[in-house]
């Protein structure tokens, strides 16, 4: 349903061609016949001023337009029937002639051209408003360059070297790509024990801090109730500047007994770090590495072990091993406190580092 | 030529009409017509009209636009008849007078004359008789 708005044909012409260009574009897909139809409503438009309008109905100026381009087409189509009624197919005057006969037979008999001419001469000249581009415009096609252009010889004889070249092989043959890296395997086994280290040295730390919480928390609470409420901020700051000599201490001993290790997989952490561990066991780590986070010791209960956050039971070895996992899982301490969603995957993880600390034998990684 | 006498006043007409049409031809390039040649020769190929000579495109031009001409006056015929049967007030009439709009129902009336029928839809019925054939309608 066309909507009922007045175009302006007063005023400025641009005007017209602007509402005509926005009704043409305001609908789903443009045809390819969109200019020729603009420009039509535009030539109507304007010679309906001519005759005396003010202003032309959308709907109408559309109806009329399609009814013009029509009458254009039918013209050509009689001039040319009767060209080649005649044996040609180029029309000449005497075409146009009888065809505008033919159309002009519904009112009745014509004068022929005459009538033309005479209303060619009333009517001034008014050319339309705005130049147009010669259209349909004719795209530039890039063709495929031939085998000569090319340079090449057809791959056989069959092909002529005029047809278009055949397309280069990289387009259709999938070509492996080598990896250029030379793999040297005991550089390789050497790198992988490296980083076993690494992920080893990162769980005994871990270790080494729910131990040294356990130690704190025990002795702890058989003393004042006072000092249980101020060990969060005062260890905190005291452990801290106690233990920064402590630590340097404390790193050039990690090492030697690393280095003992040298039997690949199965290393019992607690075994190879117990002098570490024993070492450190005067110092109150346990709110060291948290970033300057207050660590609220769940002061009053009786859980002995520390709470992960975790996914599933069954990764919890692995995820424990994960450096960045285990800082998740130290912040969340302060985080989970009491929610009973989460009761037996705690209990699991209470029992699985029991089992840990009670037996070190029995700890293997990887 | 058989006859002479019944022909030659025939072929001086027609005479008088070659040359006249061969003026007008002449005359035709120097004239622009309203609607321009790129669309009427867009058009006309496709149709299947093939003519090299810009003289003949005009042609066609000037003799749409005067197919235009004619049901655009037929029209606005229409709309002052309209105007002018419409009982309203005199001072209603003074103020829309200027106003002269191509609608829908002008155009069809003076379309109906050429052989095209043109039946545009209501936006909306307000009479029992909206949308039938208009010949039937009162008016």
């Amino acid at each position: 349903m066309a909507t009922r708005e007045e175009a302006k044909i007063n005023g400025a012409r641009t005007e017209t061609l602007i509402t005509i260009s926005n009704n043409t574009t305001a609908g789903i897909r443009g045809s390819p016949d969109d200019f020729g139809r603009a420009t039509a409503k535009l030539a109507v438009a304007q010679l309906c001023e001519a005759t005396g309008f003010h202003s032309v109905k959308d709907s109408a100026l559309e109806s009329f337009a399609d009814i013009v381009i029509r009458y254009l087409i039918d013209f050509g189509k009689t001039a040319e029937f009767h060209a080649n009624l005649a044996g040609r197919s180029q029309c000449n005057v005497f075409d146009i002639n009888r065809a505008w006969e033919d159309l002009e037979a519904p009112r009745g008999f014509s004068n022929g051209m005459r009538e033309i001419m005479n209303y060619a001469e009333s009517m001034p000249e008014t050319p339309l408003a705005q130049p147009i581009p010669n259209f349909p415009v004719i795209r530039e096609r890039r063709n495929i360059p031939s085998f000569v252009q090319m340079g090449e010889t057809p791959p056989s004889k069959h092909i002529p070297p005029w047809l278009p070249a055949l397309p280069d092989p990289h387009t259709y043959i999938h070509t492996p790509v080598w990896d250029e890296r030379v793999s040297d395997p005991r550089e390789d086994k050497i790198e992988q024990a490296r980083q076993r280290r690494k992920a080893e040295r990162s769980l005994l730390s871990l270790q080494k801090r729910l131990l040294l919480c356990n130690n704190n928390r025990n002795p702890n609470r058989n003393g004042s109730t006072e000092t249980t409420t101020t060990i969060p901020s005062n260890s905190a700051i005291g452990d801290v500047n106690e233990d920064a000599d402590v630590n340097m201490n404390v790193s050039p001993v990690v090492l030697p007994a690393k280095l003992s290790v040298i039997d690949g997989d199965r290393v019992s952490v607690l075994e190879a770090f117990a002098p570490a561990i024993e070492m450190l066991g005067n110092g109150g780590l346990c709110d060291e590495g948290f970033e300057g986070e207050k660590m609220v010791l769940p002061a009053v209960t009786e859980r002995p072990t520390v709470h992960f956050k975790f996914r599933t039971g069954k990764k919890f070895i692995r995820e424990s091993l994960d450096d960045r996992n285990r800082k998740k899982a130290l912040h969340a301490i302060s985080l989970v406190g009491r929610e009973d969603e989460r009761d037996d995957k705690k209990r699991r993880a209470e029992y699985i580092l029991r089992q840990s600390m009670e037996n070190p034998q029995e700890l293997t990684l990887l | 030529m058989n006859q002479n006498q019944p022909q030659s006043s025939s072929s001086e007409g027609r005479t008088d009409d070659d040359s006249a049409l061969s003026d007008f031809l002449a005359s035709l390039i120097d004239y622009t017509p309203t609607i321009p040649d790129e669309l009427v020769e867009h058009y006309l190929a496709k149709s299947g009209f093939q003519c090299p000579d810009v003289r003949l495109t005009r042609l066609v031009a000037v003799a749409t636009q005067k197919f235009v001409a004619e049901i655009a006056g037929d029209a606005l015929q229409h709309s002052k008849a309209r105007q002018a049967s419409i009982p309203k007030d005199k001072r209603d009439r003074q103020q829309k007078d200027k106003r002269l709009v191509l609608t829908m129902e002008d155009l069809s009336k003076a379309l109906r004359e050429y052989g095209v029928n043109l039946r545009h839809q209501e936006y909306f019925a307000d009479s029992p008789s909206t949308g039938m054939d208009p010949a039937t309608r009162d008016e």
